[in-house]
């Protein structure tokens, strides 16, 4: 078992003074990857983005640590540099700025990873948006893919995805899916060291676990998990009877989930 | 003909700033033929060079075609022999070619125009005469720098460029001061003939700072086919600048486009616009004004007047708010003379979304350099092959805005 890399205590949350998140508590090991369940308006989002580190969601309580550094005394740029990388849902358009721009960025401050970008590029087939403005009239599967294109990138030790599987097409998650295996999840050797990308994953459907694995679930609702399990078991339960018989189910009861 | 109608309406607060006081001792000045300050341009000083290098204009010709540059009241010529391609200084032009008055000589600008025209118009000619071949396309950028040094105090510049048919030419033009120079004005008129199908890239870099007042007065005239691309970028902004440059595209099929790009400070007042008149059938024209405010005054106009069958045009101002300080007024303008004529305009002003700037620095860039990176985003004047001089100035102006302690509009911190 993995050293703690994430590890969310007691965590309220709240936005313009309301309550969103409320006594939240994860812990994710090194290597693993976790899925996070639950219904529109639960929180999940409200989760992913304070542990980003976005300036409107405040934390009232409780703390995340990340490979033993407290994240909220942390800017959100640190918190990215600390190896913390998210494809985000609804990704601003900024007026001018090309994706060529943040590919140079990344150039910039990882020259060596030339071969790599351009890999990449490739690989999620980039070469057309490379001068367009960044997230600027492109499709919903499109704006995924430069997203996850972008956190790719970046090499992160920690990826969230937000919601990567709504709004496209089954052909292109398979694709999506495959890659994201052989980036993140394929076992590298880094000076001896076998290192596997960890990550937190937000999906509603389930459908990017057919292509990429996940160790573990967690349900959220109503601001809090309720639920800590088996990703296929609990997606199986969702998808069968709903997120509340999920969390009042027997086999939580036992003890089974958790 | 050079004119300044338009600028009717435009509410201001330019009067707090006593700009054209001419002074009567600096207006001599412009009637004397002073002695130049130094031999050679190899006698220039390595603060000199530098300081003319961060407005394009560089020692090393090896990428120009030829270099004018105005030092203090001196102009020194060095271009190269290119076929097809001519500089001298103007009051030999003046001398050396009769047809240059009878043809071209306040010829698009009115002597009379207004008090700066006159001001030069009765001063010791000063400036370059640039003339480009039928037939010859120039491939190199020609360089033109008017430098303003300590003693200089004035400067009285009259500027001629002929393109004939077919022909081409980058104009880079930089203007700026030495570091010991702490005040100055700066008169110039330009008049620019744009042969049938000829092309002219210009572009001209301001940097310049508290205590200096600058006053062009630009005017081009478009004949079939040509086009006049004109871009402006100020990385340091005077006490004061107005100009209006006027484009008359007077032929079929001509076009031409204005950027600008503008940062403010406090204690600044630029007053930057342009109107082009589209006579020709089937002229285009486009004004692309771009401000970023962190202080003084920024006056945007632009206007685009159509009066030739099937004209068309879109003016579009756009400015950035960065400081609590300061003002942007955008005045885009359109008046039509012909049933035909499609025209457009836009203007926004606004500030940095706080959303654009948390977007990037979820990638891990600082807050500096998200800053950077969206200006730099928003003052791309959305040219081809933009010059890498003028790539350097649109970067200086992004990092300069994005950085400083005024910044404090945004709620960055989480804690």
């Amino acid at each position: 078992m993995g050293e703690i890399m994430l590890d969310i205590r007691n965590l309220n949350v709240s936005v313009e003074g309301k309550e969103i998140l409320r006594n939240v508590n994860i812990t994710l090991r090194d290597g693993e990857v976790h899925a996070l369940f639950g219904p529109n308006g639960s929180g999940k989002t409200t989760l992913i983005m304070t542990i980003i580190g976005y300036p409107q969601f405040e934390v009232t309580k409780g703390e995340i640590i990340f490979e033993g550094e407290n994240l909220l005394e942390l800017e959100i740029d640190e918190r990215a540099r600390l190896g913390i990388g998210v494809a985000q849902q609804r990704p601003p358009t900024i007026k001018g700025v090309k994706l060529r721009n943040i590919i140079d960025f990344y150039l910039r401050n990882n020259p060596e990873k030339v071969d790599y970008i351009s890999k990449q590029i490739e690989k999620f087939e980039m070469q057309d948006f490379i001068d367009r403005e960044v997230n600027a009239n492109l499709s919903g599967g499109e704006i995924k893919r430069s997203e996850i294109f972008q956190m790719v990138l970046s090499s992160p030790k920690f990826f969230i995805l937000d919601e990567p599987d709504s709004g496209i097409d089954p052909e292109f998650l398979g694709k999506i899916g495959a890659m994201l295996t052989e980036i993140l999840r394929s076992e590298k050797k880094q000076d001896q060291i076998i290192t596997r990308s960890s990550g937190l994953i937000i999906t509603h459907t389930g459908d990017i676990l057919n292509y990429f694995n996940a160790d573990l679930a967690h349900l959220m609702m109503n601001g809090t998990i309720g639920c800590t399990g088996n990703p296929q078991e609990m997606l199986e339960q969702i998808q069968q009877h709903g997120y509340e018989y999920c969390i009042k189910c027997n086999r939580r009861k036992k003890g089974v989930c958790d | 003909m050079y004119n300044n109608r338009h600028k009717r309406g435009i509410q201001s607060n330019k009067e707090q700033f006593d700009i054209i006081d001419l002074d009567e001792e600096d207006v001599h000045k412009l009637k004397e033929n002073l002695p130049s300050e130094i031999r050679s341009l190899d006698e220039m000083k390595a603060k000199d060079v530098q300081t003319l290098a961060e407005v394009g204009m560089l020692m090393d010709e090896s990428n120009r075609s030829g270099t004018y540059l105005c030092y203090g009241q001196y102009g020194f010529v060095t271009a190269q022999f290119i076929e097809g391609l001519e500089c001298i200084p103007i009051a030999e032009a003046l001398e050396r070619y009769l047809w240059l008055k009878e043809k071209y000589w306040f010829k698009a600008i009115r002597k009379n125009e207004d008090k700066i025209v006159e001001t030069i118009s009765n001063s010791i000619p000063r400036g370059f005469f640039i003339r480009v071949r039928k037939g010859y396309k120039i491939k190199k950028p020609f360089q033109a720098a008017l430098y303003m040094t300590r003693s200089t105090r004035v400067h009285g510049l009259h500027n001629i460029i002929i393109l004939e048919e077919d022909s081409e030419l980058t104009l880079l033009t930089g203007c700026t001061r030495a570091h010991d120079a702490k005040k100055g004005l700066h008169l110039a008129i330009s008049e620019i003939y744009i042969g049938k199908n000829a092309k002219l890239v210009s572009t001209m870099i301001h940097n310049w700072g508290p205590n200096f007042d600058i006053e062009p007065r630009t005017c081009t005239i478009v004949e079939e086919g040509g086009i006049f691309i004109n871009t402006y970028c100020s990385t340091n902004p005077p006490r004061t600048v107005q100009m209006y440059p006027f484009t008359h595209l007077q032929g079929d099929n001509s076009s031409a486009k204005y950027a600008s790009i503008i940062l403010g400070t406090p204690n600044t007042y630029c007053d930057i616009g342009g109107t082009i008149l589209m006579e020709g059938t089937n002229s285009g024209a486009e004004i692309c004004a771009r401000a970023v405010c962190k202080g003084g005054n920024i006056v945007q106009t632009g206007l685009i007047i159509g009066k030739g069958e099937n004209c068309r045009a879109h003016v579009d101002c756009a400015g950035l708010m960065m400081s609590n300080e300061g003002m942007i007024e955008a005045t885009p303008a359109l008046r039509a003379l012909n049933p035909n004529a499609r025209m457009s305009h836009e203007a926004s002003i606004g500030r940095i979304a706080p959303g654009e700037l948390v977007y990037l620095m979820s990638k891990g860039f600082t807050e500096e350099k998200a800053l950077s990176t969206i200006i730099r985003g928003f003052i791309d004047p959305g040219i081809e092959g933009i010059s890498p001089e003028l790539d350097a100035a649109l970067t200086e102006v992004a990092e300069i805005s994005g950085h400083g302690e005024e910044w404090d509009v945004i709620p960055i911190r989480n804690r």
